[in-house]
């Protein structure tokens, strides 16, 4: 049998989720990629960041997309972690929705590379922390 | 519409009217700490005590900046008491710590 405790030397995920678009499932998804993350060999430190890069991810998509749920993937190997988010938009703009400025700033700042597109299709984002984390 | 809870984050009033904040300052505790803020606005300075705050994102930074700006537009300002590590991170990383008066937790 397999010992998940170790760090695995191959690539852990995809792993795929589906979460209600709300607020509330913030939480879940930190929980969740810290139980990756965790499995993958990050120390807590490195865990703390790609817990604040998932929730910059949900945050985007909870608030700039229009459906009623959320797709995320996360990949993880013993050096870098990824997050990929997608979820429904319209081409109508919102004009309550939060700019995305502080949202960017973060990810710039905690991730090695990100990127996200706004059309009318999909609210797509995509972020990658590869060690050595630049916030640590 | 099902209705998420939100049992990780929770607001109280402290004696000296400090707005005191615990868990995590994320998506899900914007509105409520939104209309705690609004609530006490009439307070100089807006006091709001992050020592329990362990776990903020830019929306929960999103809420303090909205507080700040109501403060500076009445010619007063938010007080965030007891800043620790991951508050602080994150008002540095968006070139926001000038927007408040920060009070640093003892470490």
């Amino acid at each position: 049998m397999s010992d998940l405790r170790q760090p695995p030397s191959t690539t852990l995920g995809p792993i795929d989720l589906r979460l209600p678009a709300d607020p509330s499932m913030s939480r879940v998804l930190r929980l969740a990629a810290s139980g990756v993350a965790s499995l993958s060999g990050f120390t807590v430190e490195e865990i703390e960041e790609i817990k604040l890069a998932v929730s910059e991810v949900l945050i985007a998509l909870v608030e700039h997309g229009v459906g009623d749920h959320v797709d995320v993937r996360f990949v993880a190997s013993s050096d870098e972690f990824t997050v990929h988010g997608s979820t429904r938009a319209t081409s109508a703009v919102d004009e309550h929705a939060p700019d995305l400025a502080l949202c960017r700033a973060v990810l710039t700042d905690v991730c090695t590379e990100h990127s996200l597109t706004i059309d009318d299709e999909a609210v797509r984002i995509a972020a990658t922390l590869h060690r050595p984390f630049s916030g640590i | 519409m099902t209705d998420f809870p939100n049992e990780s984050f929770t607001i109280e009033v402290a004696d000296d009217g400090a707005i005191v904040v615990t868990g995590d300052l994320d998506m899900a505790a914007g509105p409520l700490l939104d209309a705690t803020l609004v609530q006490r606005e009439e307070q100089h300075p807006v006091v709001i005590d992050v020592a329990n705050v362990f776990f903020i994102d830019s929306s929960g930074l999103r809420s303090l900046l909205d507080a700040s700006r109501r403060a500076q537009a009445r010619d007063s300002e938010v007080v965030l008491r007891s800043v620790g590590p991951e508050v602080a991170r994150l008002l540095e990383i968006t070139g926001t710590t000038g927007q408040f008066r920060i009070d640093r937790r003892d470490v």
